[in-house]
């Protein structure tokens, strides 16, 4: 392994690896525009320029392998005026729009000009006009003046999705990145180019001028719900006047995961967290209209119910249906009520083909998995399954129409739309207690007898395990609905209400319940998950 | 001293015109039965590097030691690529070796080919040389026609096929990384090097990117020996060049010459002199990249090593001379003119250095310039040399730095008066 010397310090590293990467290592963040560890190297924007002992030019830091021995100055004189007339070079015609532009704020054009760029434009030429504000996708708009022709997104449309959108038209100061003729940037990944961009030609549809930088005030580390694969993504919230509003999805590196990537839909849809049909107080109904009630009463009925169920028809009378759209530490307190508390063996959250072994698959061989719920993997690796002689989702909805189950609790599921086929509503009508909680008013909840408001991935703590097994955190980045409970708390309430305790309810309390058990989570603590998640098998 | 012409001997055959007999009829296609009989491919390599040859599209580099460069271990195919691509401004030699005596190249293809183990050979001619890239498809029809290729050429077992490939217009698909990506059929921009092209060139595999002057030369090293070609001009610039004489001369056109006469001489002895009795103000010497000569330089030899101590470089040949009614700044302006347009846009330096550097010198002939202006050009030429994938931006550098350098009150005095002095004398 060649041992190098970066800005007078040490470092060994492996063969092959270059500059750049070496001089991450030591911290030494040297600027670049075109490079990008996931994209092939090009060397073009020729910013990552440093000077090497015994060679007469400067090296591009991106594509020059280290060698043993050598002396690398990423500050040298030579370096700074170098890097200074790129900088010069690229402002000849970069718009002064920062006051308006998304990037600002967030821009490598700009800090690296504070950091390195010369104060002042020695130009007098007229700027070059472009395209501006021109749509290239559903998601994405460019403009052409900002750009600086860095081809990152270019490359990654030709490496990552492998769809090619993009190109780049023209030579010399006319060079154009543009959609090739009869393409639009509709791939699935396309908001990747989003994050890429070292400027504000690419900016957001969904988030263009929606914020500054400096607005967001939060920056809440957490995982895609929206399939298996578990996507690190990092949530970008804002204080507003109506109150906190999330604006924005990035992906999170991750190199066993998602690498620096996500698809659009996981980046894009997040607005139902804010939608105003979101159901926002628990509600009753008892032979006459839904009404809402608070939750200590609510919870003290169903209670009542469960218990003349129970003592009627013994717990095999009671059922639930739980979700792999739960966390992790909802669904063992999900089965630590009904398996272990009221003893019954019909718990399932299978109501997808899909969530049975091993259906789940990749989509597109990138990212995206066909499984779209966040949580199936943990649901099966805490037995979120029938005990001995348990029903099975469909089994407890058969059982309800023959009338042998009388309650049935019902997580973020809309078992209406998951059983299109059977006489699902006469199943349900037939249960002396139906319990939903959702995110939203469904055909489920219209039949429920209590129906509790669910909270989105961004409003609780706690964890998703993805496909690979892969025990990753979700967090909070927005605050739940005032007049909203977690699931845990209500569960909690509902085994008081049995006289029951149901124990912890924060994460480490629950971990701590759930590594002392056998099975894939034995010996995990809430803190042995990093920020790149945990596998249990490398743990 | 009468020179024996090599490469353009036929001009001396009344009405000649490249056909396969005339150029056999001249001794032609005698050295390629010799390569594959007498030669191994290892020692063509050896003979060619004894040779002193030395390329000559515009770096000068050894010939034989890039042939050297291919890996013999290689399983991959290997090519060779004739870089017919001429497109420096006041060079117009290859087009003339193509269009007149098309057989010598295919000849030298051949050879070399033989010599790295190519099968597969290409000319990636020039997008503007209609009629050249139709007398090559002919003369390579002509040449299957008598065996010379295809399957088992002359019996030796050896085989080739060649194709014309003709580019679409622009500058840089000159510079060999850029020629292989547009003949990949890709958009036509430098690769980063390394690796070079005899590791990674065509489709990733080794290959030659060789001039057509240069490949020209190969039939007569094979027939007439290393030390005979060594024995031409000076020591390190081996063998006779063509040099394209334009501008402000008597005579202009292509003079096949030993590297050892002086710019003086080809000048004035073999392009006339002159024209209407004027003085010679300033000579590029080496095509539009090659920084700029005068008056003082005219002994200079026009060998590689005697150029580039004189400040410039032997590049592709083109000599262009300009007399005394010559605004320099205008030459500044129509230069950076080119690249601007030539730049393929893809390093910063050179995308906007060659506009901003065109955009500056075209305000000061137009009387708008500024006094700070002219540090401010210097500057930028700094910041664009030696800080690119390829040398465009060295080439549009280097000529302004010149000009600078030699006429800097020329640039002065349009700024202080505000107009161009030499308005309404015309230009080169």
């Amino acid at each position: 392994m060649p041992t190098l010397k970066i800005d007078g310090v040490e470092v060994t590293v492996p063969a092959q690896t270059t500059i750049i990467e070496a001089a991450e290592r030591l911290g030494i963040e040297i600027p670049r525009y075109c490079y990008h560890p996931g994209l092939s190297v090009v060397g073009q924007c020729r910013m990552c320029q440093v000077e090497v002992e015994r060679m007469p030019k400067l090296a591009i830091a991106c594509n020059t392998p280290v060698a043993d021995g050598m002396v690398v100055s990423t500050r040298s004189p030579k370096v700074e005026k170098a890097r200074r007339a790129v900088l010069e070079f690229y402002l000849l015609n970069h718009p002064l729009d920062c006051p308006i532009c998304d990037k600002g704020g967030e821009c490598p054009l700009q800090d690296y000009t504070l950091a390195y760029g010369p104060g002042e434009s020695r130009s007098v030429e007229e700027k070059i006009q472009r395209v501006k504000h021109k749509v290239l996708g559903p998601h994405i708009v460019f403009d052409a003046e900002r750009c600086i022709l860095c081809t990152r997104c270019v490359r990654f449309c030709h490496e990552i999705p492998k769809t090619g959108e993009l190109g780049v038209f023209s030579r010399g100061d006319q060079s154009e990145i543009n959609l090739f003729p009869g393409k639009v940037l509709d791939n699935a990944y396309s908001g990747n180019v989003i994050d890429l961009c070292p400027v504000g030609a690419l900016t957001s549809r969904q988030y263009r001028f929606q914020s500054r930088p400096w607005d967001l005030v939060r920056h809440t580390e957490s995982v895609c719900p929206l399939c298996s694969n578990g996507c690190n993504v990092v949530l970008d919230v804002r204080h507003r006047q109506r109150g906190e509003e999330l604006l924005r999805i990035r992906p999170r590196e991750n190199p066993a995961v998602n690498r620096w990537w996500m698809c659009d839909e996981g980046r894009f849809t997040f607005t139902y967290l804010h939608d105003p049909a979101r159901l926002r107080v628990p509600t009753w109904r008892e032979d006459g209209p839904r009404g809402e009630m608070a939750y200590d009463d609510l919870l003290l009925r169903v209670a009542r119910a469960i218990r003349r169920v129970v003592e009627a028809h013994g717990p095999e009378a009671v059922g639930c249906i739980a979700s792999s759209w739960q966390a992790n530490e909802e669904l063992f307190l999900v089965r630590r009520f009904f398996r272990e508390i009221l003893g019954t063996p019909h718990l399932d959250f299978r109501v997808r083909p899909v969530q049975f072994q091993p259906s789940d698959a990749s989509e597109d061989g990138i990212l995206r998995r066909t499984d779209k719920t966040a949580n199936s993997r943990g649901a099966r690796d805490l037995d979120l399954r029938p005990g001995p002689g348990g029903l099975d989702a469909a089994g407890m909805i058969t059982a309800a129409a023959e009338g042998r189950l009388k309650a049935l609790f019902v997580f973020e599921e809309d078992l209406v739309r998951a059983f299109p086929d059977g006489p699902l509503r006469e199943a349900l009508g037939r249960l002396d207690l139906l319990v939903a909680s959702s995110l939203f008013p469904t055909e489920t909840t219209a039949l429920a007898h209590a129906v509790l408001p669910a909270l989105g991935f961004a409003e609780k703590e706690g964890s998703f395990t993805n496909f690979q097994g892969r025990i990753q955190k979700i967090r909070r980045a927005l605050t739940p609905h005032v007049a909203s409970r977690s699931l845990p708390e209500a569960l909690r309430e509902l085994a008081l209400n049995l006289g029951r305790d149901l124990g912890g309810i924060e994460p480490e309390q629950v971990w701590a319940a759930i590594g002392e058990r056998p099975g894939p989570y034995q010996g995990i603590a809430w803190k042995d998950i990093g920020d790149l998640g945990l596998l249990p098998e490398e743990s | 001293m009468a020179f024996e012409k090599i490469l353009t001997r036929y001009q001396d055959v009344p009405n000649y015109t490249g056909t396969i007999d005339e150029y056999i009829a001249q001794g032609g296609y005698q050295a390629l039965p010799k390569a594959l009989r007498e030669f191994q491919p290892a020692d063509l390599v050896e003979t060619v590097k004894r040779s002193g040859l030395r390329g000559r599209g515009g770096a000068g580099f050894p010939c034989g030691v890039k042939w050297g460069f291919i890996p013999k271990d290689s399983p991959r195919p290997k090519y060779l690529v004739c870089n017919c691509d001429e497109s420096e401004p006041g060079t117009f030699k290859d087009r003339m070796l193509i269009e007149e005596e098309p057989h010598q190249l295919i000849e030298g293809i051949v050879i070399s080919s033989y010599a790295i183990g190519c099968h597969l050979a290409f000319i990636y001619c020039r997008g503007e040389f209609v009629s050249g890239a139709q007398v090559l498809e002919r003369a390579l029809r002509e040449a299957y026609g008598r065996g010379f290729l295809g399957r088992n050429i002359l019996g030796s077992g050896f085989e080739l096929d060649v194709h014309v490939h003709r580019g679409a217009g622009a500058y840089i698909c000159g510079e060999e990384t850029g020629l292989l990506e547009s003949l990949e059929g890709k958009r036509g921009q430098p690769r980063m090097k390394p690796p070079f092209p005899a590791i990674s060139g065509l489709y990733r595999s080794p290959t030659v990117v060789n001039n057509v002057e240069t490949l020209s030369n190969i039939p007569h090293i094979v027939l007439r020996g290393a030390e005979w070609y060594a024995s031409i001009g000076p020591p390190k610039s081996a063998g006779p060049r063509l040099f394209s004489v334009s501008g402000h001369v008597e005579r202009p056109g292509n003079y096949e010459l030993p590297m050892s006469i002086t710019l003086r001489e080809l000048i004035f002895d073999h392009a006339g002199g002159i024209p209407n009795g004027r003085r010679l103000k300033a000579v590029i010497p080496g095509g539009s990249s090659a920084p700029v000569l005068t008056e003082q330089h005219l002994d200079v030899g026009m060998d590689f090593e005697s150029l580039a101590a004189a400040g410039s470089m032997g590049g592709s040949g083109g000599v262009i001379v300009m007399d005394d009614t010559v605004c320099m700044v205008r030459v500044g302006e129509i230069v950076s003119r080119f690249y601007h347009h030539e730049s393929c846009g893809q390093c910063t330096q050179c995308r906007e250095g060659t506009a901003w550097l065109h955009k500056v010198l075209r305000r000061i002939e137009h009387g708008q310039g500024r006094k700070e202006d002219l540090d401010v050009l210097l500057d930028m030429c700094d910041n664009m040399k030696g800080k690119t994938i390829c040398v465009l931006s060295d080439a549009a550098a280097m000529p302004i730095e010149s000009y600078l350098a030699h006429f800097r009150e020329e640039f002065e005095i349009h700024i202080r008066e505000r107009t161009c002095p030499f308005e309404g004398r015309g230009a080169f």
